[in-house]
Formats: C-alpha cells, structure tokens, sequence
C-alpha cells in the first residue's frame, strides 16, 4: 500500500506528516525576524559542488537549436550562496531541495531530500551555534520532548565541546594522531555513544585541518579548522563552517577535492570557476550551515525514519 | 567463509560480529566530507537478543554469518519460543520470539516454513510470501463512511489484525502478505 492509500485509509496518520509544514512555518518566521533574506537558487547546474565522497545525478540540457550542456541536480546550494554573500546580499537563507545518488535509500536518507542553508556576514561559527539552538527550540517549542521512547533536554545553552577534548576524554586518543580515514569510525563507535548519554545536544566544534572542508583554518591555532556539527539522539544535524574566503586556498582544495573523485571513480566534472572568482573580487567574512530539514521534521514528529516524514518517500517511489 | 564490503550491509542480512552472529536491524550510509564513507549499522545478536551499534568504513571487509534453511513444520508457541518439526525425522526446534518479531500473527498450525540455522541454533524462520486467514471479528463499517474508508481493521485467527475491505465478513477467509501484513485478496470457496 501507497502512502496517500494508508492516510486515505487512516485520515489519522495525516497529523504526524503536517508537521514538516510547521517545521517549514517555523524556519521562515525565525529568519525573517532575524532579518534575513530567503534566496532561491538553481537546483539544476552546470557545475555542482566538488564533493569527494558524494555522488551526484546528471542529466543533459538540450536546446531547441541543439545545443547541448551538462546538468546536474545539486548536492548543496553553498556554491551559489556564498556568491550571493560576495555580492552584498548579507544575511540569508535558503530551503531547497538537494539530491544524492548512489547512497542506501536508508532511515535517515533519501535521494532527494530538504536542505536548510543559512549565511551571516560578518560572523563566525559560534554565532551559528546560537542560531541553531534558538532555532530548534522553536521548532519543538518545549525545553524537553521525546524521540523514539527518549527524553530529551534541549534548553539553552546547549553544550559545545572541541573534537580535541572529546577525542582525549571519551575514546582516550590524542585528535593529531588519529588518521582521517579513521576519523568518523573512531567519533561513532566511541565518542557519539558517550556524548548520547547525557541526553542532551552537543556542537562538537574545531576540526583537524585535514577536514576543514569549506570551513577557514583557525586564527588562534592552525592545526584546527572553524568548523562544528551538531548531534542529537546519534543524528547529525548540521554542518557549519567559518567559510574559506581565501580563493588561492579554495583553488587548491578543490582541486585536491577533484583528484580525490577521480581516485574513487565518481563523475567527474570541472571546478567551480565562477565561485574562485567571488573570492577573488571580495568574499566578506561568513559564517554558514546546511541542515537536513526532514531529520528536524523526524525529531519533531517523533517518527523512526524520514521515509515517515515523506508523502512520496524515495523507497516507495522507485520500489527500493 | 563468505565476506562482503560493509558498505553493502542491510537490514535483514546476518553478520559476524565480534564472532556472533548478528541480524542486521538497520544500516545507514554516512559520507562525510572528508575522511572515509561509514556505515552505521544496528544489529542484534540472534543468540542473545542484545542489540549493538557499530560503525564501519564502507570499504571493510564483513564477515556474513553462514545461515542454513530447513523446511519445518509450525507446531506452537511456547512461552517465550516457537517450536517448529522436521516432518522428516520429527525432531522440534524452538526459535526465540524476540527474533521473529512481527511476523509472529501469520504463524499457523502446520504451516510449512524455513527455519534458519546457524551453528545448530535455530535462529529465525522464514514464512511463505501469502497465508490464508479465517476473519473472526470484522466490525460493521459505520454507515456514511464507505467513501472515506474503504477498509477497516478486522480481527484474524491468530488474534492479528489486519486492514480489509468493506465486504470482508466474519467467517471470510483472506489472504495475507506475510511480508508487509497487508490483505491481498478474499479467498473464494
């Protein structure tokens, strides 16, 4: 049976999927009242981010006149906010849709799926951790509420504690000796558990440079990069940079980025020249996130997968 | 001895994990930006019903747990068991109910199943696709609601219950989808 069968069927189900629309309510007013702008851009690209471990759906644009182009669906829309920044934009937001390929259709994935990104000119990292948390509050309008037979405690402020300590303190381990393909294998077999139990939300901040990603090397120290996650009940609910603004550094790590796609056989594409560009003219300091919206929407409607959040989910649809 | 890469681990497989075996519950795919792609997998150890969490990098080698199938006979529940037989030598096996979980409704006397085995243990059982079910409460729909719900929940034999059409009455026979526990048809005398 179909979702819209089973809701046709039990008019009662209805409730748990109208909750994304709130969740959605809730992320409009919060921005706006902060004074930020709601962006839309492309979801159809010529050039999508230079992700290494992502896979990513392509298609082909063709004209009437015969013309033809790739395309592919995007896996953020970063690329395209953060020109937006450098163009004088200042505070905004975006809520897309996001696609990846290749990837288990699983409880807490989906092919194509609801992205949040915002950006703040002018801040760093910490002032999105104070977003986030507000943000979350006000989406599940209560201090404390249950996932999945668990009491959480989500009143402000919520904890934040360096990969460094909590590598030293929950799994024993020095972070510079720990190698990067060991790196996410060591944080959810022995540190994630331990931060799970204190039943609260944690930012887990500053990342060896070697993860930096997107995120500008630390000023105070080197050998980290301004970047955190978020966790909750063992999901991962954001990733936030003090974004790279530096165009030579960015050239050089896409570029890494994009030898590193070809090693592991993923399509390949160019880089985003047009984004080195913005660099170039001026990016102003930024901080930025991207949020999995339907994991919010699965928090905030106490349902075990995303699938349970969606009217059409992706296993469903394409018979997974 | 057959292995697998964890990234090709999903729910439903079994699994050797710190040499037990282990029927995998869940398994979610992580690529992070940098560093290897991870599998989170949640499993339960099908000899003691304890579950783990254990994160793997998609490219590690896994160890699939050796499962055997044996056609067996359901016999009944008992307590905290099912008991099934061999119909060849008579021999009865009792498999845990924490490890059939859902599918323990559809289970009718005699009916023939795979029963899975792991080290002599009889581990889990495998039912055929469809069963047919006798209806022995199948509420009157409410007048004026034919539109709106075109089925309601009626009661089985075995106390399950299941979604069915309207015109399903007490004392109908239908078939199941032991899998999804969804109707599929009324059987026709």
């Amino acid at each position: 049976m179909k979702t819209w069968q089973r809701i046709r069927e039990k008019p009662e189900l209805l409730k748990k999927y109208l909750v994304r629309e709130k969740v959605t309510d809730t992320i409009r007013n919060f921005f706006k009242g902060l004074g930020f702008s709601e962006v839309q851009t492309p979801i159809l690209v010529p050039v999508p981010s230079a992700e290494p471990n992502l896979e990513v759906f392509e298609t082909q644009l063709r004209t009437a006149g015969g013309e033809k182009r790739r395309g592919f669906l995007i896996m953020s829309p970063e690329y395209a906010l953060k020109k937006l920044v450098t163009a004088g934009m200042g505070n905004i937001f975006e809520i897309t849709r996001a696609f990846r390929n290749e990837e288990e259709v699983s409880p807490w994935h989906n092919p194509e799926f609801t992205m949040l990104e915002w950006y703040r000119a002018g801040a760093d990292y910490r002032k999105i951790m104070e977003d986030f948390e507000e943000l979350f509050v006000k989406i599940i309008g209560r201090d404390k509420f249950t996932f999945q037979g668990e009491e959480y405690d989500i009143g402000l402020p919520w904890p934040r504690i360096s990969f460094e300590e909590a590598f030293l303190r929950y799994a024993g381990r020095k972070l510079e000796k720990v190698k990067d393909e060991d790196f996410y294998q060591l944080f959810f077999n022995e540190v994630e558990p331990k931060l799970r139990e204190s039943h609260k939300p944690v930012f887990v901040y500053d990342y060896p440079v070697s993860q930096a990603s997107l995120a500008r090397k630390k000023r105070t120290d080197p050998r980290f990069a301004e970047r955190f996650e978020v966790f909750l009940a063992g999901l991962e609910l954001g990733n936030c940079f003090s974004e790279l603004t530096d165009p030579i550094e960015q050239e050089a790590r896409f570029k890494k980025d994009l030898e590193d796609r070809t090693k592991l056989g993923k399509t390949l594409y160019p880089m985003d020249a047009d984004l080195i560009e913005a660099l170039r003219t001026g990016m102003p300091e930024t901080a930025g996130i991207a949020v999995g919206v339907d994991r919010l929407v699965m928090l905030a409607a106490d349902v075990p997968t995303i699938a349970d959040t969606l009217f059409f989910p992706g296993n469903e649809l394409f018979g997974l | 001895m057959s292995k697998i890469n964890a990234g090709n681990i999903a729910k439903g497989m079994y699994i050797m994990y710190k040499e037990a075996p282990h029927q995998v519950m869940k398994a979610d795919f992580m690529a992070p930006g940098k560093g290897s792609p991870i599998m989170r997998v949640k499993m339960k150890s099908v000899k003691t019903g304890a579950t783990t969490e254990f994160t793997y990098k998609t490219n590690e080698s896994v160890e699939v747990a050796e499962v055997d199938k044996k056609e067996m006979q359901y016999l009944y529940r008992d307590g905290d068991e099912i008991m099934f037989m061999d119909p060849k030598n008579y021999d009865q096996a009792g498999v845990p109910v924490s490890l059939v979980e859902d599918q323990v409704g559809f289970l009718m006397p005699d009916m023939k199943c795979w029963v899975l085995w792991f080290d002599n243990l009889a581990i889990g059982v495998s039912l055929p696709p469809h069963v047919d079910m006798k209806v022995v409460d199948a509420p009157e729909a409410v007048a004026g609601n034919r539109i709106n719900a075109p089925k309601r929940l009626v009661k089985l034999e075995t106390g399950v219950e299941v979604l069915a059409p309207l015109f399903i009455k007490n004392g109908d026979m239908i078939t199941i989808d032991t899998s999804t526990g969804e109707y599929i048809s009324r059987v026709v005398k």
